[in-house]
């Protein structure tokens, strides 16, 4: 078994004294918040482990990478990384390749790919086992039905 | 891959100015490559892990490849917890460079125990016949003053390039306390084949 590249922002999550402080300098900032605090934060929420703080993260990447097009390399690896996070992989791939269009030789981006092409597969087999347990499950149960039914004639 | 898990893992950053080599030489160190074609910043972090063996005992190298840029350093405290060693890296080509090491020295020490290992390098030792803008003994003296190890290397020529990571790894398992006294916490992986197993159990004892 080959072994899978590493994304150690999605697999180390700050504490959560770490990420208060990129909170709190967010909230002071209030409607004049930097980009530099903006972004801070948001690569803070998507190295969570928590859904919620995925999901925000996601958001205030999206912000950034609208209104500062010089920070649009690192939102896009981090929109691919949020999005790989919470299961969106077809996002995560639009942001990683778009990533990848611009620096083909980026070799974050490339393990990024080979993660979510991973993470698909893995869940694409899943969803087949789901779907057969389920058809067989069906075909016994009904089997059943049927032959109470065949007796009771 | 479970006998690596158990292997004592010791923690490694590399830091220092955007551009001074620390991807190449981590890569051609881990993956014997080299590509001098591919120099794309480093976005926040990349981590690399490496066995390798000091004195006849193995250990699970975890290196934390750091951003150079300035945009990535108020994030630089917290890839610090937990860290062993500090490989400080610069170009032998680039005066700038290496002026602005002292101030990685600065956050190395602030950010990290009392007796961590710290090892300065030199990269692009294969520029230094033509464009050398610091000398062996400049990058010596300040790896001195900070009690620092020291040495020059190059990605491009493989020249010394697994000297700092063996030689970090051995200042770090002589220095006592060193390796007990930082917890540089755990991994984990392997979660969706976790789940996935028991309704491929399921499935395979149903037909």
């Amino acid at each position: 078994m080959t072994q899978l590249p590493y994304a150690i922002d999605a697999e180390t999550p700050l504490s959560q004294a770490e990420l208060d402080v990129l909170r709190a300098q967010y909230e002071k900032e209030d409607v004049m918040v930097g980009v530099q605090t903006k972004f801070n934060y948001a690569w803070g929420l998507v190295k969570s482990n928590v859904r919620a703080d995925q999901h925000l993260g996601v958001m205030l990447l999206s912000e950034i990478f609208r209104t500062s097009p010089e920070r649009r390399r690192e939102c896009l690896y981090y929109l691919a990384l949020g999005n790989y996070k919470l299961g969106n992989y077809a996002q995560a791939r639009k942001y990683n390749d778009l990533l990848l269009e611009n620096e083909p030789g980026n070799l974050q981006a490339t393990n990024l790919q080979t993660l979510i092409d991973d993470k698909v597969a893995k869940e694409g087999l899943m969803g087949v086992a789901i779907v057969s347990g389920v058809a067989v499950a069906a075909g016994v149960i009904g089997g059943i039905l049927l032959r109470n039914l065949g007796r009771k004639r | 891959m479970a006998s690596d898990d158990s292997l004592p893992t010791l923690k490694v950053l590399l830091i220092g100015p955007s551009g001074a080599g620390k991807s190449a030489l981590l890569t051609r160190y881990c993956d014997d490559e080299f590509d001098p074609e591919s120099s794309t910043a480093t976005i926040g972090i990349d981590f690399k892990i490496k066995k390798l063996s000091v004195r006849g005992k193995a250990y699970r190298l975890t290196l934390f490849d750091t951003a150079g840029q300035e945009r990535f350093r108020t994030l630089s405290t917290s890839f610090y917890r937990g860290a062993h060693g500090v490989l400080l890296v610069y170009d032998v080509s680039s005066r700038a460079s290496f002026l602005t090491i002292d101030r990685w020295f600065d956050e190395a020490e602030a950010n990290t125990v009392q007796g961590v290992a710290l090892h300065l390098v030199g990269a692009k030792l294969d520029k230094a016949e033509t464009g050398r803008e610091v000398s062996y003994e400049e990058g010596q003296a300040l790896a001195d003053a900070h009690g620092a190890l020291f040495c020059e290397a190059s990605a491009k020529t493989r020249e010394n390039v697994r000297k700092p990571f063996c030689d970090i790894v051995n200042q770090i398992v002589s220095t006592p306390g060193l390796l007990s006294g930082v917890n540089a916490g755990g991994r984990t992986s392997g979660t969706v084949a976790v789940v996935a197993f028991p309704f491929f159990c399921f499935v395979f004892l149903s037909l």
